[in-house]
């Protein structure tokens, strides 16, 4: 009883990619699911939150780099996906049909860590040229998962666990090998926390059988 | 008992302005003048300054020539389902704008309501300069066609009456009369107009998605800008800065300029009437 009550104020601060799983994981806490960047920039502006998750460690490490954190620890591992609208009316096969003049694609901005991922995965590929086509970047995952799903835009870099989570509107084509760009999620406890023991215990059932089990159901990789 | 109103009264006065300008000061102290025109001169902000200077110009241009006949109409005429409808120019003055974009998204997206005939006749909106016009122009037009109507309802019948009598069709009635008779609260309601446009923030990025240079506008680059390390937050101080100081200016030559032009333009008109 107390221990659902200390977890009732608890506020975590997590990536848009985890909006599905964590729920699952812990029903209990607050959450607040947007880009990593504008979360980390919140809590160093002192935003409220007790547990930070990121959908890379850039921002955790930075974040603990100036003793805002606890040490951050990789928690779940993702991979990078191209997604069409199911209807896929561009006739997109793979990542390099993307090059075609005249699409439509949405990715995710510089700084966000989808799109980091993404621009790092192009480089790999040296399909650069591709961000010609880009039409739109957006500041967290989920607003480019909806703007593909619409069929509105006609590609898309996202995680494969978002791909999964709307697989009704959309397919997802994988990227070559070399060119997934290694993507580990990070949490931490932040120092200012007011519910320490809550905050632990909920980084401990991330970390343990129930957030393991929930994150692979989800898609998500293991460390 | 007197002395006890009049300091609840400047204590309440003294309350809302501390409210209001202190974070607009707090912007300005938080940005050096040199800082500030450092980070103008970076290629975001002179992008977006460009955006939102073109789009705001063609919407503010489409509600003026377009919003103002038909306010005209919808102020002379009445008609069955004239609250309706003007209820519904006035809807867009109170829908959060993310509503907006989603609508817009439903008519005039690929998969929207006249997406197939946009597609037929090449055009296609979203993600684009245009989608930016379409965003501002409709989170913006209330702001021009209500207080429009207001402006041609009250003008005194008698006036236009007048002219009718003198031999002037309904269209002079409109283009010499009603027009000069209105134009200061015209202009005023354009100018407010302009600037919440310039502001429009949720339809666009939802619409027109936000892509530097075409289709990022001011405020969707302070969004993109402030959580970016190591410098985004002072450019969207900036960037801010800037916003604050142009929608300022407008609202503040609203309340200075008009007050003459009215004058000038309603005077002989008024003591014609009143004579």
């Amino acid at each position: 009883m107390t221990g659902s009550l200390a977890a009732a104020k608890l506020t975590v601060f997590a990536a848009a990619s985890l909006t599905g799983v964590f729920p699952q994981i812990d029903k209990a806490p607050r959450y607040n699911f947007a880009g990593s960047d504008q979360l980390a920039f919140q809590i160093t502006q002192a935003a409220p939150a007790d547990v930070f998750a990121a959908a890379s460690p850039k921002y955790p490490d930075q974040l603990y780099a100036k003793g805002l954190v606890y040490k951050p620890r990789v928690f779940a591992t993702n991979e990078l996906v191209l997604i069409v609208p199911r209807a896929n009316e561009a006739r997109i096969r793979s990542v390099y049909d993307l090059r075609r003049k005249g699409l439509r694609i949405v990715i995710g901005a510089k700084g966000v860590p989808v799109g980091d991922y993404t621009r790092k995965a192009l480089a790999a590929l040296r399909l650069t040229s591709v961000l010609k086509n880009v039409v739109s970047e957006e500041t967290d995952v989920k607003t480019v998962v909806a703007k593909v799903a619409l069929g509105e835009a006609d590609a898309g870099f996202v995680y494969r666990t978002d791909a999964l989570a709307e697989q009704r509107d959309l397919l997802q084509l994988a990227l070559p090998a070399r060119a997934r760009p290694k993507i580990a999620y990070e949490l931490a406890v932040v120092k200012a926390t007011k519910h320490l023991q809550a905050a632990n215990a909920f980084v401990a059932r991330v970390l343990g059988a129930r957030g393991r089990q929930a994150l692979r159901a989800a898609g998500f990789g293991l460390p | 008992m007197r002395a006890l109103f009049t300091a609840a009264l400047a204590l309440a006065t003294t309350i809302t302005l501390l409210f209001l300008a202190l974070p607009v000061a707090a912007l300005f102290l938080r940005v050096s003048p040199g800082d500030l025109v450092s980070s103008l001169g970076s290629s975001v902000a002179r992008d977006a300054m460009v955006v939102s200077l073109k789009t705001n110009l063609i919407a503010e241009a489409l509600i003026v020539v377009i919003g103002t006949p038909a306010a005209y109409l919808l102020a002379r005429r009445r008609f069955r389902g004239r609250a309706l409808v003007l209820t519904l120019v006035e809807l867009p003055l109170v829908l959060p704008p993310a509503v907006g974009g989603i609508a817009l998204f439903a008519a005039f997206g690929r998969t929207g309501l006249v997406g197939d005939e946009l597609n037929a006749l090449g055009f296609s909106i979203p993600f684009t300069q245009a989608a930016v016009v379409f965003a501002v122009t409709f989170v913006a037009a209330p702001f021009y066609v209500r207080p429009a109507v207001a402006a041609f309802e009250s003008l005194d019948q008698s006036v236009l009456d007048a002219a009718r009598t003198l031999g002037a069709g309904p269209g002079r009635v409109f283009g010499r009369v009603a027009l000069p008779l209105a134009t200061g609260a015209l202009g005023t309601a354009a100018a407010v107009a302009f600037a919440r446009g310039l502001g429009e923030f949720g339809a666009t990025i939802m619409f027109a998605g936000s892509l530097q240079g075409v289709t990022q506008t001011l405020p969707l680059a302070i969004y993109a800008e402030f959580a970016r390390e190591p410098d985004g937050f002072q450019l969207a101080l900036a960037l801010g800065a800037l916003l604050v100081v142009i929608s300022f200016a407008i609202l503040l030559s609203v309340k200075l300029v008009p007050s003459w032009t009215r004058y000038a333009l309603t005077l002989p008109f008024r003591s014609a009437t009143s004579s």
